[in-house]
């Protein structure tokens, strides 16, 4: 548990500072860290937000950067499915890329879905997660602002990304993908209300299919 | 009025921002069972958060006021390139930070 929490300390952390040296008014950040509990998205749409870009491309940026939720949701949905509602929804809503990380690793091959201690497991990551992500964002933000700006703390934002990134793309398919979406973001970056990066985006994914199936073809010798 | 500081934008975005994440997280927890993503969505699905982050960086780090900054005087370019093989070879974010964040102010403090 101590090296993940560490690593949510680090990465809440930093997302506090991308927050309040992107301009952010502190109370702004503060509502956003508490109710969004995302840190890849809060960080990928501030660039966005800082523009006044509109707020469908906030949002739909956002969401392509959540969609692996629906994965992580889609390949532990048994533990949770016969649980009421309201508590599959706050479930879901604490399953972030560690908590989920954690959770399948300890119980990946167990045979039983949804036992008591596997609730005592989940709750509990969730609760320090939870508990640690805030503490060190809101320290982010706090802390943040008096550094000079020259010190390059936006930096470490896009350097959090880069630890999201690369666990994503170690397989042939995804690093094409990648190197695609890295090029045509370049090329299309004058294109207005970052538009480009949803082209790119789209780009990349049918790159990545077309690879993954002429890998596939490889491998069968067809 | 800059867009941070207007209340009205920053809630509107929070509010859709929070509804993204209960969405997608509690998509298939919600959903009834005999709902199955097809294996060609599920497949497309897997590369899009990488494209997307990656779509994200680039323009974040080799551009600037939409022009590609690729070049020798890019510090932010020798970091990112620095932290991220360190990351990709050690999967330690401390180590990536420190190492990316130490090229950085080297490279500023000898310019």
């Amino acid at each position: 548990m101590a090296p993940f929490a560490l690593a949510i300390a680090v990465w809440g952390f930093v997302t506090g500072v991308a927050m309040v040296n992107s301009g952010m008014p502190i109370p702004v950040g503060v509502l956003m860290t508490l109710t969004v509990f995302a840190g890849s998205a809060q960080l990928a749409v501030l660039p966005l937000l800082a523009v006044g870009a509109p707020l469908p491309v906030v949002w739909v940026t956002a969401l392509i950067v959540n969609l692996r939720f629906v994965i992580f949701a889609a390949s532990s949905r048994s533990a949770f499915v016969h649980l009421p509602l309201r508590q599959r929804v706050l479930a879901g809503y604490l399953n972030g890329d560690l908590g989920f990380a954690l959770f399948s690793l300890r119980f990946a091959d167990d045979p039983e879905r949804g036992t008591p201690v596997q609730w005592g497991f989940f709750y509990g990551g969730a609760v320090v997660n939870w508990v640690v992500w805030q503490v060190a964002s809101i320290a982010g933000l706090l802390l943040g602002g008096l550094a000079p700006t020259d010190w390059g703390l936006e930096l470490a934002a896009y350097l959090a990304l880069v630890a999201v990134l690369v666990p994503m793309a170690t397989k042939f398919p995804a690093v094409v993908g990648v190197v695609v979406a890295v090029v045509l973001s370049l090329v299309t970056v004058r294109m207005p209300l970052r538009l480009g990066s949803l082209v790119s985006v789209a780009a990349g994914v049918c790159i990545a299919m077309v690879a993954e199936r002429w890998q596939t073809s490889q491998r069968s010798g067809a | 009025m800059d867009a941070l500081h207007d209340w009205s934008y920053m809630l509107a975005a929070i509010a859709g921002l929070t509804l993204g994440t209960v969405v997608t997280r509690s998509s298939f927890f919600v959903l009834p069972a005999r709902i199955q993503l097809p294996e060609r969505v599920e497949r497309a699905l897997r590369y899009a958060p990488a494209c997307a982050l990656a779509a994200i960086i680039a323009p974040g780090v080799l551009s600037h006021d939409k022009h590609v900054t690729i070049g020798w005087g890019n510090n932010q370019m020798w970091a990112l390139i620095a932290a991220s093989l360190v990351f990709a070879k050690t999967r330690n974010m401390l180590a990536m930070m420190v190492v990316g964040m130490g090229v950085f102010t080297a490279l500023r403090l000898l310019a």
